[in-house]
C-alpha cells in the first residue's frame, strides 16, 4: 500500500509540474470551463484567431474569483477575470483589481444600457421563478402575488448565491421598507433555502416545490437539450432584476493587449453564438442566431439596482433577511 | 522504540527515535497555527468580539448546541437496544454483515446521504405520503431541524451501535454463566452485567458524536433550509464566502474551537475512552441465554433496522443503467482513479502520523503521567474539533501568495486530508497499541529485544487495527469534497467533486450514477480491507511465531 501511494505522490508531482504558463491566463468559475460550459469552445476558437495559448483557471464561482484576486493582489497569474457579475463590479473596482478595457462597446444590445469602462458584459439573464406548466395552469403574475400565495418555493441563500442575492434585491425593490414582513410571509411557504443554484434547481426538478428561483433562460435549456417544454418562467409585472455577467482585465496583467483582444472576442458574433447554448444565458449583442426556444422566453421589464447601491445596502439587506426569513 | 533507559534505541545524530517522535506534535499543530496566522495576517484583521453579543450569534450558537445535543443523545440512546440485540444473537455471518453496514453508514459521503434522504423524505419522496398523516398538522418538511437530525442519526447511530456492540462483546463468558447460575432476570442481567460496560462507552461516545455534529457542515448546509438553522461552522463559511468578513469568521471560529474543544476535553476526562479495548473478531461463543423465540424477535428487529439503514441507498439504484453507456466511463475514469489515489496516499500519511503521535503517549502512559497523556491526546486529535472551514480558508490565504497552488494544489489536498483525518487513525490505533504495551511490554523488556525485533512483534499484533484504520481513513479521504473544492487544481476532478459539477450543469442522472460508484468504491474498500484484516487477525493470533529470529 505504501509503495503504491509513494508512486501516486510522485506521479501527481510530475503531472502537475508539466503545465506551463500560458500567454493569457483567465480566472473563471467552474461550470464556465466544464466540459459542457462555453470555456473549451471559446478557447479553441480564440486560440485559432490569436495564435496564442490561453489557459482557464476555474474556481468555485464568481465571488471566489474576486476573493482569489483580492488575496493574490500583485502576485496574481490572472490577465482576465471572467465571470463576476454586475453586483460585484463596484467592490472589485474599489479594491483596485482591474484596469480600463478600452473595448468598443457600441455593438452591445441597447437592452443592457451598458457603458462601464472597466467591465465588459458577456451574457445576461433575468432572475425568474420557474414552474412546471403541466402542474400549474395559472402561475403567479407578480412577486407580491407569489409571496402572498401558499405555493411552495425554493430559493438560494443571498449570502452564498447570486440568484439568492438577486431575489433579495428584487424583494427590496418591490417592497422597500416592508421587505422584512415580505420575507416572513415568504418563509411560511418556503421549502428550503439552499446554498447554491443547483441544489435548489435539482430539488425542483425532482418535484420538491412549485416554484424555484432561477433565470428566465432556464426553460430554453430544457427545450433545447431534453425537448421538454413544460418548464416555464413566470413573468412578474413589477419587473425583474437582471444579472449581467462581466469580464475585466486584471490590474496586474502582464499582457493587457492580448487581454483586450480577448474581451473584444467575447462580444464578437462568434463567441456570442457559443455562450447562450453552453452557459444558458442571453447574448449581449443583437442578431445572434439561436435555437427556436430562445425566442419564446419571457422578456421582462428590468428593475434597476446599480452596483454602487448593492455595495452600499447589501449588509443591511442581509441582516433584515437573516432575522425575518424564519 | 519507547523503552526508556534500558532500551537499545537507535540514535539518529543526537536524538533517539523516540525523541524524534515528539516532533510530530509541532508538525500537527503547525497546520492549524498557519491557518489562523493566514487569516489574522491578511489585512491585519482581528476577531470581532462584538459579534458575541449579537442576537444572530446567540441564535446560531443556540441552534448548534440544540441540534448536536439531540443528535448525539438520540444516536447513543437508540444504539443501545440494537447493539444489545446484536450481541445477544448467535449468528456470526449476520452480525458481520450488519456491522459492515453500520460502518458504511458512518463513512458514506454526506452528499450521498443527503441525496438519499431527499429521495425518500423530500417533498415528493417515496415515504413522504406515509409520514404526513402521522404529523400533527398533516405536513412534513424535511428541511430544517428534522432533516439535520435524521442525517446525523443515519450517520452516527450505526457508529454508536458498532462501538457499544464492541464493548458488550468484551464481557467475558464467565459473567454470563454466572448470571445463569444465579438465575438473573433479563432486567438484572442488563443492570448488573451490561449497563456498566455501556455506561463507560456511552459517555465518551456521546462526546465524540456531539463534537462531530457540533462541527457538522455539509449536512446543515444542504438540509438546513434557511437562516434559522445554522451551525457555527456554516456561519464561518457564510462570513467568508461572500463578504470575506475575516473578523467575523475569526470570532465565530475561536468560539467554535473553544466550545467544541472544551466539551470534548470534559467528556474525555469523565468517561473511560471507548477505544480502550481492541475490536473482537470472530467471537464464536454464545454469551446470552436466548429462547428461539427471543432469538427470532431480535433477528426480526435487526433486519428491520438494516432495511431502514439501506433505504437511502436504494434511491440511487435507478441510475445503474447508465453504467452500460460508454460516455459515463469516459467521464468517470480519471476522477475515480484520482479519488482512489488520494484516499490511499492520505491513508498512508495519516496512519504514519498517528502512529508517530502515539509514541510519546505510550511512553508517558508507562510512566503513569495521566495528565500529560490527556494533554497530548487533546493536541494530537485537535483537528477533530478545530473549525475545518477556517483551517482550509486560512491555509489558502496563507499559501496562495507563496505557492503556485494551481500546480501544487493536489499535494495540499493530500496533506490537508491526511492532517484532518489523523484523529480517526489515532483513535483506531491507540487501544491496540496500549493493549500491546500492557500485555507484552514487560516480556519484551525481559527478552532484551532490539527495536527492530520488538517492532516486528508489535506489527503482527496491531496489523488488523492498522488495516481497519487504513480503510476508514481511505474512505473518508476519498469522500472529501470540502478540501478539494478549495485546493483542487481546476483541470482535475475527484468523484465527489465530479458529482457536484455534474449536478451543477443540470446532469442529475449522471450525478447519481457517480454517487453510486463512489458508494461502491467505499463499500468495496471497507469489504476488501476487512477481509484482509480478518485473515491477518487469524494468522497473528500467535505472535510468538512471527517473533522468532
Amino acid at each position: 500500500m505504501k509503495r503504491t501511494s509513494l508512486f501516486t505522490l510522485a506521479a501527481s508531482a510530475l503531472l502537475t509540474s508539466s503545465c506551463f504558463a500560458a500567454d493569457l491566463t483567465i480566472y473563471t468559475y467552474d461550470s464556465f470551463n466544464s466540459e459542457w460550459g462555453p470555456g473549451p469552445q471559446l478557447e479553441k476558437s480564440f486560440e485559432a484567431q490569436c495564435q496564442c495559448d490561453i489557459e482557464f483557471i476555474a474556481v468555485d464561482d464568481g465571488v471566489s474569483i474576486l476573493n482569489r484576486a483580492r488575496i493574490e493582489k500583485a502576485s496574481t497569474k490572472a490577465d482576465v477575470l471572467l465571470g463576476l457579475d454586475d453586483s460585484l463590479t463596484q467592490v472589485t473596482r474599489d479594491e483596485g483589481l482591474v484596469q480600463a478595457h478600452g473595448v468598443d462597446l457600441s455593438s452591445l444590445t441597447t437592452a443592457l444600457a451598458w457603458d462601464d469602462e472597466d467591465f465588459v458584459p458577456f451574457d445576461y439573464g433575468y432572475f425568474s421563478f420557474i414552474y412546471d406548466s403541466s402542474k400549474i395552469a395559472q402561475p403567479a403574475d407578480s412577486l407580491k402575488a407569489l409571496i402572498n400565495s401558499n405555493a411552495s418555493v425554493i430559493y438560494q441563500d443571498p449570502r452564498t448565491s447570486t440568484p439568492g442575492q438577486g431575489l433579495m434585491l428584487w424583494v427590496n425593490a418591490v417592497y422597500g421598507d416592508e421587505a422584512a414582513s415580505a420575507w416572513t410571509e415568504l418563509a411560511k411557504h418556503t421549502v428550503t433555502v439552499t446554498k447554491g443554484w443547483w441544489e435548489a434547481y435539482s430539488m425542483f426538478l425532482e418535484g420538491g416545490a412549485d416554484y424555484v428561483l432561477s433565470y428566465n433562460t432556464s426553460p430554453a435549456y430544457h427545450a433545447v437539450v431534453d425537448g421538454e417544454s413544460k418548464y416555464k418562467a413566470a413573468l412578474f409585472d413589477e419587473g425583474h432584476i437582471a444579472q449581467v455577467e462581466v469580464a475585466a482585465i486584471s490590474q496586474y496583467s502582464d499582457n493587457p493587449e492580448l487581454a483586450k483582444q480577448f474581451l473584444s472576442f467575447l462580444i464578437s458574433p462568434e463567441a456570442q453564438h457559443i455562450i447562450p447554448t453552453t452557459n444558458w444565458m442571453l447574448p449581449v449583442i443583437d442578431n445572434v442566431e439561436l435555437p427556436a426556444p430562445f425566442s419564446s422566453l419571457i422578456t421582462p421589464k428590468r428593475l434597476n439596482f446599480t452596483p454602487a447601491q448593492v455595495a452600499e445596502q447589501r449588509k443591511a439587506m442581509i441582516s433584515t433577511w437573516r432575522s425575518s426569513a424564519q | 522504540m519507547t523503552l526508556g533507559k534500558t532500551s537499545p534505541a537507535k540514535k539518529i545524530g543526537l536524538f533517539s527515535l523516540s525523541q524524534l517522535c515528539w516532533l510530530s506534535y509541532p508538525v500537527t499543530l503547525l497546520v492549524t497555527l498557519l491557518a489562523f496566522y493566514g487569516l489574522m495576517s491578511f489585512e491585519g484583521d482581528s476577531a470581532d468580539w462584538q459579534l458575541l453579543t449579537d442576537s444572530y450569534f446567540l441564535g446560531v450558537l443556540g441552534f448548534t448546541l440544540k441540534q448536536s445535543t439531540i443528535s448525539s443523545f438520540a444516536s447513543v440512546l437508540f444504539a443501545i437496544p440494537i447493539a444489545r440485540a446484536l450481541n445477544q444473537l448467535n449468528a456470526q455471518r449476520f452480525k458481520n454483515i450488519f456491522l459492515g453496514l453500520c460502518l458504511l453508514c458512518f463513512v458514506t459521503p454526506t452528499l450521498v446521504v443527503v441525496t438519499g434522504l431527499v429521495a425518500l423524505l423530500g417533498r415528493s419522496g417515496w415515504l413522504t405520503p406515509y409520514i404526513e398523516p402521522l404529523m400533527e398538522d398533516n405536513s412534513w418538511n424535511l428541511y430544517g431541524l428534522n432533516g439535520i437530525l435524521l442525517a446525523h442519526l443515519f450517520m452516527n447511530m450505526p457508529f454508536a451501535i458498532r462501538i457499544i456492540h464492541q464493548q458488550l462483546a468484551t464481557i467475558p463468558d464467565t459473567s454470563w454463566r454466572l448470571a445463569k447460575q444465579l438465575k438473573f432476570s433479563p432486567w438484572q442481567r442488563f443492570v448488573i452485567i451490561e449497563k456498566p460496560v455501556i455506561q463507560s462507552a456511552g459517555l465518551m461516545l456521546f462526546g465524540f458524536i456531539f463534537v462531530l455534529c457540533f462541527n457538522s457542515f455539509a449536512v446543515v448546509l444542504a438540509l438546513g433550509g434557511g437562516p434559522q438553522s445554522t451551525t457555527l461552522e456554516v456561519a464561518v463559511y457564510q462570513a467568508l464566502k461572500y463578504d470575506f468578513n475575516i473578523s467575523e469568521a475569526l470570532a465565530l471560529a475561536w468560539s467554535q474551537l473553544l466550545i467544541a474543544g472544551g466539551l470534548y476535553a470534559c467528556f474525555s476526562a469523565m468517561g473511560t475512552p471507548v477505544w480502550q479495548s481492541h475490536e473482537v473478531i470472530n467471537q464464536t461463543t454464545r454469551p446470552y441465554p436466548l429462547t428461539s423465540q427471543g432469538s427470532r424477535l431480535r433477528l426480526l428487529a435487526l433486519c428491520g433496522m438494516g432495511i431502514l439503514l439501506l433505504l437511502p441507498y436504494v434511491a440511487l439504484l435507478p441510475s445503474i443503467s447508465l453504467f452500460f453507456t460508454a460516455d459515463i466511463w469516459r467521464l468517470i475514469m480519471q476522477p475515480l482513479l484520482l479519488s482512489i489515489g488520494l484516499g490511499m496516499t492520505s491513508a498512508s500519511i495519516s496512519l504514519v502520523m498517528a502512529y508517530t503521535l502515539l509514541q510519546p503517549i505510550r511512553s508517558q502512559l508507562k510512566q503513569k503521567r495521566s495528565m500529560r497523556v490527556k494533554l497530548l491526546e487533546q493536541m494530537a486529535t485537535h483537528q477533530l474539533f478545530a473549525p475545518a472551514m477556517v483551517i482550509s480558508v486560512g491555509l489558502f490565504v496563507f499559501l496562495l501568495p507563496r505557492v503556485d497552488l494551481d500546480r501544487w494544489g493536489i499535494i495540499v489536498v493530500i496533506l490537508l486530508n491526511s492532517a484532518v483525518l489523523v484523529p480517526f487513525a489515532f483513535q483506531k490505533l491507540k487501544p491496540r497499541l496500549i493493549q500491546f504495551d500492557q500485555q507484552y511490554d514487560r516480556l519484551c523488556l525481559s527478552l532484551k529485544l532490539n527495536t527492530w525485533e520488538r517492532w516486528k512483534i508489535e506489527w503482527a499484533f496491531i496489523r488488523p487495527s492498522f488495516i481497519s484504520a487504513a480503510s476508514l481513513v481511505f474512505v473518508l479521504a476519498a469522500g472529501d469534497v470540502a478540501i478539494f473544492a478549495i485546493f483542487g487544481p481546476s483541470d482535475w476532478s475527484t468523484l465527489p467533486w465530479l458529482i457536484y459539477s455534474l449536478a451543477g450543469t443540470y446532469r442529475i442522472p449522471e450525478a447519481s450514477a457517480a454517487s453510486l460508484l463512489l458508494l461502491l468504491v467505499c463499500a468495496g474498500a471497507l469489504w476488501l480491507l476487512q477481509l484482509v484484516a480478518n485473515r491477518t487477525a487469524i494468522s497473528s493470533a500467535e505472535p510468538s511465531t512471527d517473533a522468532e529470529p
